[in-house]
């Protein structure tokens, strides 16, 4: 143990000891210095100068620097006066030693143990090397041009610099920031040794900093940062949006005020009123002055409807055809035969479409055709109802087989008309409920299934009818509708009273009855019969006329109407409105002045107007 | 066309109404010649001979740069105003006082024009900027001639100052290699022509703020 251990100890002790003095060895390689470099020479004032120097290796062996210099135009060398003022590798010449505009020529040495070596030299001129220490004394102040801010910078030229005798003369920058952002911005202020910044942040923070350099020189260090905020001066911007608010405002209340007073324009651009109905030659102006005769001469239009037969064929739109049983298919045929008729009758006096009329009451024929009670009763209410021609179809029992073609027909005063002493307001409600009645009559006689043999009676006595051509001349207008029976309202509530067919008799009389059962439900609707109301049929005459009665007497027999010589429309209707206000007066015919109103507040048929003598058989 | 004319004679009276009397400029006081101040004047030299200073210098880089690249350039400069005493620091510039300081620039000035007269070579390599120089030199002297007269007019000259006569100078004409133009001399030319006029800048700024005393000179 003993023996090896010691040995490899020793051994291992020897070997870290070559290690040592090798690695050592190796360290120490001595040689002359490296040649140092200059590497500048720089004067702050124009006055001295310092000159540095970069050394080299130094070879291993301490090593010595030495500056020498000579001057222009002398042989002579002097070396530096001052290494240790401006530090290490420097050289500091003082006044006394400065020259200027002389040519300096510089050169370092550095000697150790083993040798020496030069710099390579530099010529300088004093005057060239120039760089004085930044501006001292940075002064920033925020200064207020009328309201507006501005940053006023002062500073002075650094101390050494004689610039007052003007030996040196300096040029001034400085640059100011925002203390958020990274860009500078730069001023150049000359030889002037204050400046404005405007154009200012409100409520900023800036950074200031100035730096200066002779006309011909180096530039200085940039100077100690000066802070300053500017304060906020929103009560000038406030100023400002007050104003633009206020400009606002105005432009916003011309606006509107235009808008205003082009508002009806916008509406009818923006929502274009809807067109209501025109009627041509109607003046809403008349109306809402309340003089109705006007209005209504507005309406009239002359020459309607058109006279000639053909056109008035053509206005046939439509009619009912009315399925019954046999008897009342013949009936059907008759009536048919009968319709034509009445479509050829003409009343050459007056009106062209007076004898259509006259087949549309087919209230008439609907209605209690048979009864024979109500024959007795005077039907006849004014005008149109009385139509006798008009119920010739509609004695047609639409009941029955579920087809009808009728005339619904609207009888309107026509121009003719003016001869009268009508009103011609009453005489055009009466066309109006002339209308309504006959298409109630023609529905409700749908529901009725009185209707028999009366039927063809009543037909027959429709060819024989015939309106008087005057009482014709009543019937003006007819206005056919496409209507269907069924359409027609049970819904309308017709006008108050009419008459009814109740039956034909043998004698080819058209027996009339009030509707009393549907009067009842009509408002106004006076008890039935009135005498003056209705007006019994007590006959046909020789010339087919029906005979109706007055006054429920029963005696007078006043032919009415005759269907047959009456134009077109076949107006199988007889006026019965001969009745209402005037006194019967035997087999006299009398042309009632029609007292519209009452007679149409009732039942609003046929104008008494319309009603004309007839002349006795 | 009526209105074209209407237009133009009215710019034409504004024109005229508005444009400053410009008189010539006499130092002598002359009638009818606007006479400017001392610090007028002065501030017109020191403009000049700052001028006169750069173009020199941009000549001297400009021949550096195409002749000799490398800046250590040791030579042997001698310049024909070498025999002119002129104060070499701030002390002795402000010693010497303003007559002779005065003097001083006006011989400086001098020597240089009388070189540019002589080698007309010295428009050699920059014609341009060497044409310039010749007339900024010549304004300059007349300007540093009209101060001189100016101050000794005010008295803050004396009548001692004097001109040197052309003999007493050093002849250029010899000075500098004539004929055959070096490129050496004539680097050292404008080595030494920026250096005077560097000096003559100095010294008219040294003499300003002596003449007249400011806070901010």
């Amino acid at each position: 143990m003993g023996c090896g251990a010691m040995m490899k100890s020793v051994m291992e002790v020897l070997l870290l000891l070559m290690l040592f003095f090798t690695a050592h060895a190796k360290e120490k390689s001595y040689s002359p210095p490296e040649k140092p470099t200059q590497t500048r020479c720089r004067s702050p004032e124009k006055e001295t100068f310092t000159c540095w120097w970069e050394p080299g290796s130094d070879g291993g062996l301490p090593t010595t620097y030495a500056l020498y210099y000579c001057k222009e135009n002398s042989e002579t060398v002097y070396e530096c006066p001052d290494y240790h003022t401006a530090g290490e590798n420097s050289c500091f010449f003082n006044k006394n030693d400065t020259s200027i505009w002389v040519n300096y020529n510089i050169s370092v040495v550095a000697t150790n143990a083993l040798g020496r070596a030069f710099s390579d030299p530099v010529d300088i001129d004093v005057v060239y090397i120039v760089e004085p220490n930044p501006p001292e004394k940075l002064t920033v102040a925020v200064m207020e041009d009328k309201g507006w801010p501005f940053l006023l910078v002062s500073w002075e030229p650094p101390h050494k610099a004689d610039t007052r005798s003007g030996w040196i003369t300096l040029i001034y920058e400085l640059r100011v920031r925002l203390e958020e952002e990274e860009d500078w911005e730069m001023h150049h202020a000359g030889q002037q040794k204050m400046f404005n910044i405007f154009s200012l942040r409100s409520g900023g923070k800036y950074l200031v900093e100035v730096r200066c350099k002779p006309d011909h020189g180096f530039w200085s260090e940039w100077s100690s940062t000066s802070y300053v905020k500017v304060p906020d001066y929103f009560h000038r911007e406030k100023s400002m949006w007050i104003l633009v608010a206020v400009f606002s405002a105005f432009i916003f209340l011309i606006l509107t005020w235009l808008l205003h007073m082009n508002s009806h324009s916008l509406k009818h651009c923006i929502l274009p009123p809807v067109p209501g109905p025109k009627i041509k030659g109607f003046d809403k102006q008349l109306l809402k002055n309340g003089n109705s005769d006007e209005i209504f001469s507005a309406l009239v239009v002359p020459n309607f409807p058109p006279a000639s037969t053909s056109k008035y064929e053509e206005m046939l739109v439509e009619y009912l055809e009315v399925y019954v049983l046999e008897e009342q298919e013949l009936m059907l045929e008759e009536s048919k035969d009968l319709l034509d008729g009445c479509l050829k009758s003409e009343n050459s006096r007056s009106d062209s479409d007076s004898g259509r009329g006259s087949c549309d009451s087919h209230t008439l024929l609907m209605d209690k055709c048979g009864e024979t009670k109500e024959e007795e009763r005077q039907t006849n209410r004014e005008s149109s109802l009385i139509e006798t021609q008009g119920w010739k179809e509609e004695a047609i029992n639409h009941d029955t087989s579920g087809r009808v073609k009728t005339w619904p027909s609207v009888y309107s005063p026509l121009p003719q008309y003016g001869s009268n002493p009508l009103d011609k307001q009453s005489s055009l409600e009466t066309a109006k409920q002339h209308s309504l009645s006959t298409s109630s009559f023609l529905t409700q006689a749908g529901t009725k299934d009185a209707l028999g043999p009366s039927y063809t009676d009543f037909c027959f006595s429709n060819k024989q009818n015939h309106l008087h051509p005057q009482t014709l001349a009543h019937r003006e207008l007819q206005t056919r509708s496409d209507v269907n029976i069924s359409n027609i309202g049970r819904k309308r509530s017709p006008a108050t009273e009419y008459v009814e067919v109740q039956r034909v008799n043998k004698e080819d009389m058209v027996l009339l009855q009030p509707v009393v059962s549907r009067c009842g439900h009509i408002e106004g609707c006076p008890n039935l019969p009135k005498g003056e109301d209705y007006s019994k049929v007590k006959g046909v005459d020789c010339d087919n006329r029906l005979l109706l009665q007055r006054e429920g007497t029963g005696e007078d027999v006043c032919p009415l109407v005759d269907q047959e010589t009456n134009g077109e429309g076949g107006n199988c209707y007889t006026s019965s409105t001969v009745s209402t206000t005037q006194k019967p007066t035997a087999c006299m015919y009398t042309s009632m002045p029609l007292q519209e109103e009452t007679a149409l507040t009732l039942n609003g048929y046929v104008d008494t107007a319309t009603m004309s003598n007839l002349p006795s058989c | 066309m009526e209105k074209v004319l209407f237009a133009v004679l009215t710019l034409v009276y504004l024109e005229i109404s508005t444009s400053v009397v410009s008189a010539p400029i006499c130092s002598y006081g002359q009638a009818g010649c606007h006479v400017p101040s001392l610090a007028d004047l002065f501030e017109r030299v020191i403009q000049q001979s700052s001028r006169m200073h750069s173009v020199s210098s941009d000549l001297h880089s400009e021949f550096e740069q195409y002749f000799f690249p490398s800046q250590n350039l040791i030579g042997k400069r001698k310049c024909h105003t070498y025999d002119i005493l002129t104060p070499e620091d701030k002390e002795n510039a402000q010693r010497l006082g303003r007559e002779q300081l005065t003097e001083v620039i006006v011989r400086l000035l001098q020597a240089w024009e009388h070189v540019q007269d002589q080698n007309q070579d010295f428009n050699l390599y920059s014609s341009n900027k060497a044409l310039e120089i010749s007339d900024i030199l010549h304004e300059l002297k007349d300007g540093v001639t009209i101060i001189t007269e100016k101050m000794k007019l005010l008295g803050v000259l004396s009548n001692t100052v004097g001109y040197n006569s052309p003999e007493s100078l050093v002849p250029s004409s010899t000075f500098y290699t004539q004929g055959d133009l070096d490129s050496m001399d004539h680097h050292d030319l404008l080595y030494c022509f920026r250096r005077d006029s560097n000096k003559a800048k100095n010294y008219l700024r040294i003499l300003k703020c002596t003449t007249l005393p400011e806070p901010d000179c």
